[in-house]
């Protein structure tokens, strides 16, 4: 099960994850694989990308958390989410951290008293066919874990909480 | 000719003057604020002169200033641009006063021509037609019924305006005093100037514009239209030569009243006079510009010729470069402008920084461009960055011109409007050349970003994902040299 990777495009959330590495990259977005072949053009600095059969030359710049990219005659801005900003969005007032998405509980690494900094990894769950890390948005205690193993959730469950005065 | 010439301007046409004059062989001074100390038009001249201001804008309007630098280096003229000081009489007069010459009208044509209500009524009595209009002197009750008499819909305009500030349309009666007092009260604000005026307002208009050039002595030529139809909050994002679908008897017409206008004028130097066309073929008398224009290379790229040369030798005293006769169109031209704003949110200018920049070559396309890669896009100038032009013997093959070169135009780092410029040029109703000041808004909901498929969504997201250090790592094993991944910029 690939851990997921989270981004925005258009304001509508997408994970990407990695399915195989060998023989080929094998990408798993939104829960569907699809065969990469990524190469450098020699003459420039685009890539040459091939998705399900499909090219692409692609030019691209990262800036903070957003990926400019030129792809297909069109340009893109894509957000990052990484993982503490993704738990700080979902943590609302930085006390809960809530699903945002449906899924089922893989496994819970801490317990309630347990101190904690910002992005340990506290539960990892299954959404969408794949594996997402849930961590810390702050340094803290956890108060309460609300799930535990193979629990489904829906969206915007509270997952655990932390103490108020962390 | 001359030998020497200051630009008072910057970006592209700053650039695009600079070109010119330096084929020509003279000795190039440019001009710039300190926040542009980098840019193109500074290192492209032969000497550049820092220009104290706090404001960026303001040491680019500073007319003592840069009347001053032109005497100390010993330009023999300035070139204003478009913009800035380019249609500011006192400029010219400053210039010329200094011994200098400035390449561009007269001064007393410019202030003619920069007053809306004056040159209206010179127009009337050079015999070119004008819409019904009545200006506010004053008494806004007597403005409004005077006005209303017109008929509605009405357009409110200032009368010092331009650049679509202080503009309206008013469709009914109750409205109109309101909006006057508000367009007044914009009017002050914008030009320091709070004169308005209604005229009837042309449902479904089109712009056609007509490029002149003057001796100074009462001989004018024409150098054939352009149409300007496809604009945004007023202002021209796209811009053809010759107007698609316009009856040659009716250019004819149009050509020979922006003729007779000038003409009567002794306009010198090269100039546009733009005409509203209404969908009964009616023209009438827009304004005039006494400058060069943004969209003057579609002209160019028409007639085999270059503007900024035929302006330097008229303003040498060379005289008029052609005879009416020789000048013959030929092809078609299109120009799109490209500018750093969001299309998606009311075209609101956007800031940010060219990271990445590819201005692709291919035949008949044409990039007038004043931006390298890295530049900061800030607040501080206008949003255009650029213009990319497309000529084929055909319209249609103009349009693929510019849709490829679209295509393969790279801009990242800074909203832009790329990609709605092609989605424009490939609309059935541009292809069919349906054109009309107010397209954009009619067909809004067609120019809005096609749906991605699975596929290209997924190749956007795997693309994304691959910029991403940890992504990369996952999927390659091991974090690979910088150099190695490519496409990277920071």
């Amino acid at each position: 099960m690939p851990q997921a990777f989270r981004f925005t495009l258009a304001d509508d959330a997408h994970t990407v994850g990695i399915h195989a590495r060998r023989p080929a990259l094998v990408v798993d977005v939104d829960g569907v694989t699809h065969v990469v072949r990524e190469t450098r053009e020699n003459d420039g600095d685009a890539v040459l990308l091939e998705v399900a059969g499909r090219s692409y030359r692609v030019w691209r710049t990262r800036e903070g958390n957003r990926v400019h990219l030129h792809l297909g005659g069109r340009s893109f801005s894509v957000g990052y989410e990484d993982a503490i900003t993704q738990a700080r969005l979902e943590a609302g007032g930085d006390a809960e951290v809530r699903a945002d998405m449906p899924g089922v509980v893989v496994a819970v690494h801490r317990a309630a008293g347990d101190p904690v900094s910002a992005g340990d990894t506290l539960l990892v769950i299954e959404s969408m066919k794949m594996q997402i890390n849930v961590v810390a948005p702050r340094d803290g205690v956890v108060e309460t874990v609300h799930v535990e193993a193979t629990q489904t959730f829906d969206k915007g469950a509270v997952l655990i909480a932390l103490a108020e005065d962390a | 000719m001359l030998d020497s010439i200051l630009i008072a301007n910057r970006g592209e046409i700053a650039c695009r003057v600079l070109r010119t004059a330096r084929r020509l062989g003279l000795r190039t001074i440019a001009v710039y604020h300190h926040a542009d100390r980098h840019a193109p038009h500074v290192t492209l001249a032969d000497e550049a002169v820092e220009l104290e201001a706090d404001a960026p804008t303001a040491a680019y309007l500073d007319s003592g200033q840069i009347v001053a630098v032109a005497r100390e280096r010993g330009a023999a003229c300035v070139h204003p641009g478009y913009g800035f000081l380019a249609e500011n009489a006192g400029f010219a007069a400053a210039v010329e006063a200094a011994g200098l010459t400035f390449v561009g009208p007269q001064p007393e044509v410019i202030r003619l021509m920069g007053d809306k209500v004056h040159a209206r009524e010179f127009a009337v009595a050079a015999g070119v037609p004008v819409a019904p209009s009545v200006l506010q002197e004053g008494d806004l009750d007597a403005f409004v019924s005077a006005a209303s008499a017109i008929g509605f819909p009405l357009l409110i305009k200032a009368a010092a305006g331009g650049g679509g500030k202080g503009m309206s349309i008013v469709r009914a009666a109750g409205e109109l005093a309101a909006r006057a007092a508000t367009a007044t009260a914009e009017a002050e604000r914008y030009f320091a100037d709070g004169r308005v005026y209604a005229e009837r307002y042309i449902e479904r208009p089109r712009h056609i514009e007509v490029q002149v050039l003057g001796d100074g002595h009462g001989n004018v030529v024409h150098l054939f239209e352009r149409e300007c139809s496809v604009q945004r909050r007023f202002q021209k994002i796209i811009e053809e030569a010759p107007a698609a679908r316009l009856d040659p008897a009716l250019r004819e017409q149009i050509c020979a009243a922006a003729v007779d206008l000038a003409a009567r004028a002794n306009y010198r130097n090269a100039g546009t006079v733009e005409f509203i066309l209404a969908p009964d073929d009616a023209f009438y008398f827009l304004e005039m510009n006494t400058r060069l224009q943004v969209e003057h290379p579609v002209t160019e790229l028409i007639l085999g010729v270059d503007l900024v040369e035929a302006q330097l030798r008229v303003a040498a005293g060379d005289g008029l470069p052609w005879t009416q006769d020789a000048i013959r169109p030929r092809g078609h031209a299109i120009e799109c402008r490209v500018c750093c704003e969001d299309p998606a949110a009311d075209f609101r200018p956007a800031t940010g920084s060219a990271r990445i920049l590819r201005v692709p070559e291919l035949p008949g396309v044409r990039f007038d461009g004043g931006l390298v890669e890295g530049q900061a896009i800030t607040a501080a100038f206008d949003s255009m960055v650029g213009k990319l032009c497309g000529y084929g013997t055909e319209r249609d093959a103009a349009i693929e011109r510019c849709l490829a070169a679209l295509g393969e135009f790279v801009l990242l780092g800074v909203d832009n409007n790329l990609d709605y410029l092609g989605r424009v040029l490939d609309h059935p109703a541009f292809r069919a050349a349906e054109l009309h000041t107010g397209f954009v808004v009619e067909h809004a909901a067609d120019l809005v970003p096609p749906a991605l498929d699975d596929v290209d969504r997924a190749a956007v997201l795997t693309a994304a994902a691959l910029a991403v250090d940890d992504f990369r790592e996952l999927a390659y094993g091991t974090p690979e040299p910088h150099a190695a991944i490519g496409g990277w910029r920071n």
